[in-house]
């Protein structure tokens, strides 16, 4: 066979090679296709661990699910993690890996509102959409106002803080409080969830008695828990979602104090923590969600127990879960696995979580409020037998 | 209650529990020569001694503090015989290696009993005369450090404690003299992380445990030992509480992020005036 020859064999080769490689794109079966990858940047190691832990505990749930119930658009769904170590820059540099490196379709992240920040410079300089699932700041939506074509592909599934600010000042006002202590951890949602929550309480008439933020590194609860006693308010709001807060409330108790405490939820929904601390004076935790909230929030909570062995705390899982929910949702909305696509489906669409029904306005955050429309969140009281969910009333 | 009163009682108290870490990290300092940074994992380790012992039903605090002690006595002696020793003539690298090893045991911790806050059942405390609450696990921590640097401090001044003395002092004479310098030092190691572990074990009903609670008190007693110098003991124990008190006041009549920040503004005016700390015979600069 001479070279010329050799040639002519040439097209149809190359025809044959090109068909093979198209021909995953025909198949029907899901594991025959690529798997639609998907990003999470949590803190699994670090002071922010159990958050990062939780978070990711939560994801996976979401992310077996979807793949029990045959996977999405036909293809099997992979979480592909990073850990953040609650660094900002880790988590922007981890992002920048999962998009060049491990070339997922969506990131599901981060959980601090600081390493959040990082994060969506990473996404939106790769085009790639990100989905918030805890972190508060305002600056997180702020992008996406004032520069839409950039910040699009930012979408927030946690309450913003005016809308965290509301959803407490709703319950405040029902308990028919006229004053009440802030006391908090001094990072900066922290701050401005005071602001937000003082401005919003002060058209009914609701003041602060007391307000203060201790540093994370010497808290000095004894003080604080003394001042905050000696204050007097009808009730004390507990801005801290991580361990000081349980420390905290040994501190306020120890002292005698029967006022009750509404925490803004994490280490203080935990089953287990609760049922160490005093219990006489009302403990109230914010969650997302609850056992019994729902039909889908009972389900949720003992597919957790049954897959982990705990409960979860209804915030640093059930978002998270309902994040990567929303985003699988909108996948299949979509129809295809298109950045442009997806992004649409998450404007205009209605996506079902565990705390509810998502819906994302103009800035792209979740509609949580008071709204006959809007995801309003649950308060739990604790007792000796567990918790039972006081807001809103059914 | 009068808030004053109950502020600076807390205060004491809360030095105290300062005080009661750094004397172990104190002993190492002085016999052993090295910074230990492993030291706050051993204070994590007693709590965690508290919170297994509570979960199989022993809620006894001597119980937990007990076993604390043999459990960390016997990790802090393997660690200065197989870690420390060898290396202790290189500075940096018992640093990083200590480091090392309180992250190692971080992350076993967290595999162990997972990342989130764990809490034991709060003991009720006593009300004293005009209401002031005594917080049980300050006057445990009070009435412990004092019983341990008044112990370490008695134990000095007889010769029973010259061996320590000697070795402290100069190590060539001490091993001249036929004492086993690398057993003292390596037992004084196990000796410092067992009162770690036994104040972590007291402290553990008022605090969430979890695997990075021991970063903090390192650091508070880090500072109130390299503040106070090796010489006398019972400056730790007076500087620890007088901080403790500051720390206190300033939080309920500033804010409470004013106690960090004039605590080391104080700390760091100390060290100016008195580089090798409050007890040094001789203060000086290095200039």
């Amino acid at each position: 066979m001479g070279f010329p020859r050799l040639l002519r064999l040439f097209p149809p080769v190359l025809a044959l090679l090109v068909l093979c490689q198209a021909l995953p794109l025909f198949a029907e079966h899901p594991d025959s296709r690529p798997n639609i990858r998907i990003g999470i940047v949590a803190p699994l190691s670090g002071p922010f661990a159990s958050g990062g832990s939780s978070f990711l505990e939560a994801a996976t749930l979401a992310v077996e699910r979807a793949n029990a119930d045959g996977g999405v658009l036909g293809r099997h769904v992979e979480m592909v993690v990073a850990d953040s170590q609650g660094r900002v820059e880790t988590a922007k540099s981890e992002a920048m890996r999962l998009i060049s490196r491990e070339k997922v379709f969506a990131i599901v992240g981060a959980y601090l509102s600081e390493e959040t920040v990082g994060v969506i410079e990473a996404s939106v300089a790769a085009r790639r959409i990100l989905v918030v699932p805890v972190a508060a700041t305002a600056e997180i939506t702020d992008g996406v106002k004032r520069d839409y074509p950039r910040y699009r592909y930012v979408f927030r599934v946690a309450y913003s803080i005016p809308q965290w600010a509301a959803l407490m000042s709703e319950f405040l006002r029902e308990r028919r409080v006229r004053t009440y202590a802030f006391v908090g951890s001094g990072i900066r949602w922290n701050r401005e969830l005071a602001e937000a929550l003082k401005k919003n309480l002060a058209a009914s008439g609701i003041v602060p008695a007391y307000e203060t933020f201790y540093s994370p590194r010497n808290p000095a609860f004894e003080p604080v828990a003394v001042a905050a006693a000696a204050a007097a308010p009808d009730i004390l709001v507990l801005g801290d979602p991580g361990k000081n807060s349980v420390v905290f409330v040994k501190r306020f108790r120890e002292g005698g104090s029967a006022v009750p405490i509404l925490s803004v939820g994490g280490s203080l929904g935990d089953a287990r923590v609760a049922s160490t601390l005093p219990l006489a004076a009302p403990l109230y935790v914010q969650a997302a969600a609850w056992r019994g909230a729902s039909e889908t929030a009972t389900a949720y909570v003992e597919a957790f127990e049954k897959r982990y062995g705990y409960s979860p705390v209804g915030y640093s899982d059930t978002l998270p879960h309902d994040a990567v929910t929303v985003l699988l949702s909108a996948i299949r909305a979509a129809g295809r696995l298109d950045t442009n696509s997806v992004l649409s489906s998450l404007e205009k669409g209605a996506f079902p979580g565990v705390a509810g029904t998502y819906r994302f306005d103009a800035s792209h955050q979740a509609a949580w409020g008071t709204g006959p429309w809007d995801l309003r969140g649950t308060v739990i009281q604790w007792e000796k037998d567990g918790a039972r969910i006081v807001f809103p009333r059914r | 209650m009068p808030p004053l009163a109950q502020v600076l009682l807390d205060g004491l108290f809360t030095g105290a529990s300062f005080a009661l870490m750094a004397a172990g990290l104190a002993l190492i300092l002085g016999v052993v020569k090295v910074v230990n940074l492993s030291h706050g994992a051993f204070f994590t380790l007693g709590a965690y001694v508290a919170y297994v012992l509570d979960t199989r039903g022993v809620d006894h605090p001597l119980a937990a503090a007990l076993m604390a002690a043999v459990i960390a006595f016997a990790f802090g002696v393997f660690l200065g015989r197989s870690f420390i020793n060898p290396v202790r003539s290189h500075p940096f690298s018992v640093a990083v290696g200590s480091l090392g090893f309180a992250i190692l045991f971080e992350q076993a911790a967290q595999m162990l009993w997972g990342p989130h806050p764990i809490s034991i059942d709060l003991v009720d405390p006593w009300v004293a005369f005009g209401g002031v609450t005594i917080r049980r696990w300050g006057a445990a921590s009070f009435l412990l450090s004092l019983g341990m640097l008044g112990g370490l401090a008695l134990l000095l001044s007889t010769p029973w404690g010259l061996p320590l003395k000697l070795v402290a002092e100069d190590e060539e004479i001490a091993g001249s003299v036929g004492m086993d310098v690398e057993k003292i030092r390596y037992l004084t190691f196990g000796a410092a992380s067992a009162v770690a572990a036994v104040a972590g074990a007291l402290l553990a009903p008022a605090v969430a445990i979890s695997p990075t609670m021991g970063r903090v008190p390192l650091i508070l007693s880090l500072i109130v030992v390299i503040a106070s110098g090796m010489e006398k003991v019972w400056n730790i124990f007076f500087l620890a509480v007088g901080l403790g008190l500051l720390s206190n006041l300033c939080a309920y009549l500033l804010a409470p992020q004013w106690s960090y920040l004039v605590l080391l503004a104080v700390i760091c005016l100390l060290l100016v005036l008195r580089p090798a700390g409050l007890s040094a015979v001789r203060a000086g600069r290095d200039y």
